[in-house]
């Protein structure tokens, strides 16, 4: 386990939920339909997921000094209305669980204009070990900043759309 | 029965659905050196694509306006990494289907080492190019999907479909 970065953090943000990512729907996203394509979403999430990250003191910086990286374990997606090229995207991350080596996120997408709910992200990212590649306990200053998030995320209500188990649902 | 206005493929009855066939592309790569996740959707809508090509809903399908396909929900797990240029299989089971939507999940093998990458577990809708609305689907499709189901049911669920996300309590 890492006792410290060798770099600044930035000041920490613990609002619940957080809500500092932005970002638009690109050119190269929308599919033959003509919308953003699903996988995009994912795209869209991750670099949300990343958001959360930098805000943990993990920027690109945890990578180039080979420090480690995170990897998504597990991924669920619920497409809730269509988005198109050049829609602005206002994202919400709430930090649904934490242990020692992994965070439990749930983001929701809103087109940033219009204010609808355009997708939700429900996923699981995992610490690892830049040299072994394998799972790892977080920083020791990560661990204390997501402590201190924890806080004021707990209390938080369950989005109605986690924990979803896919199906029919047939009557 | 109704047939769409263009021809439709030879049907492969095979459990699961394995044709389709793909490589990592070097611009799928991140800066952890390996696909990063939104690629292996990517790789994974593919494969869907070729699955809606068995029952005649498939890029024709929206060439000549009568449809679309659109997914409502996803679920992936990422089992383990794939890099650059890697040859990807990837496999495709009907789980269950309705009226108007399909439950089915596709797993990618790394081509050549056999390993499973990762998994993917979809539900389908078919909607009306018109109203991009919901819509039962097409005669010719419901006919063909009831038939890839019924030879897909022998097929034991996989443990990673109908899973919850959560991290486990020690």
């Amino acid at each position: 386990m890492l006792d410290s970065l060798p770099y600044a953090l930035p000041e920490l943000v613990t609002r619940a939920p957080l809500d500092t990512h932005r970002s638009t729907v690109l050119p190269g996203w929308v599919d033959w339909n003509g919308h953003m394509n699903v996988a995009f979403y994912v795209t869209a999430f991750d670099q949300a997921s990343g958001a959360f990250m930098r805000n943990m003191g993990l920027g690109r910086r945890y990578v180039d000094d080979k420090l480690g990286m995170t990897f998504v374990l597990e991924t669920h997606v619920t497409y809730d209305r269509e988005m198109r090229e050049g829609a602005p995207m206002r994202f919400t991350t709430q930090l649904l669980a934490r242990d020692d080596k992994k965070v439990h996120l749930f983001h929701e997408m809103y087109h940033a204009e219009q204010g609808y709910l355009a997708a939700t992200n429900e996923t699981i990212v995992m610490n690892i070990d830049y040299a072994s590649r394998r799972s790892a306990p977080w920083p020791v200053p990560v661990a204390a900043r997501l402590e201190e998030l924890w806080r004021t995320h707990k209390d938080l209500p369950r989005p109605a759309k986690a924990g979803r188990v896919m199906g029919l649902g047939k009557k | 029965m109704k047939l769409p206005p263009y021809p439709m493929i030879e049907l492969d009855l095979a459990a699961p659905f394995d044709q389709h066939r793909g490589t990592v592309l070097p611009e799928w790569i991140d800066w952890n050196g390996h696909m990063n996740v939104g690629y292996y959707v990517v790789a994974f809508d593919k494969a869907t694509d070729t699955l809606c090509n068995q029952f005649g809903c498939s890029w024709d399908y929206t060439r000549e306006k009568i449809g679309m396909t659109f997914v409502l929900e996803a679920h992936v797990t990422y089992d383990r990494e794939v890099k650059e240029g890697d040859p990807l299989r990837i496999t495709s089971q009907i789980l269950d289907l309705d009226a108007k939507r399909l439950h089915y999940i596709h797993c990618m093998y790394h081509g050549t080492e056999g390993y499973l990458a990762a998994t993917n577990e979809l539900m389908l809708m078919n909607i009306d190019y018109e109203t991009r609305r919901a819509a039962p689907w097409p005669e010719w499709a419901m006919d063909r999907l009831d038939k890839l189901a019924a030879a897909h049911e022998i097929l034991p669920v996989p443990a990673q479909a109908g899973r919850l996300i959560g991290i486990k309590r020690k």
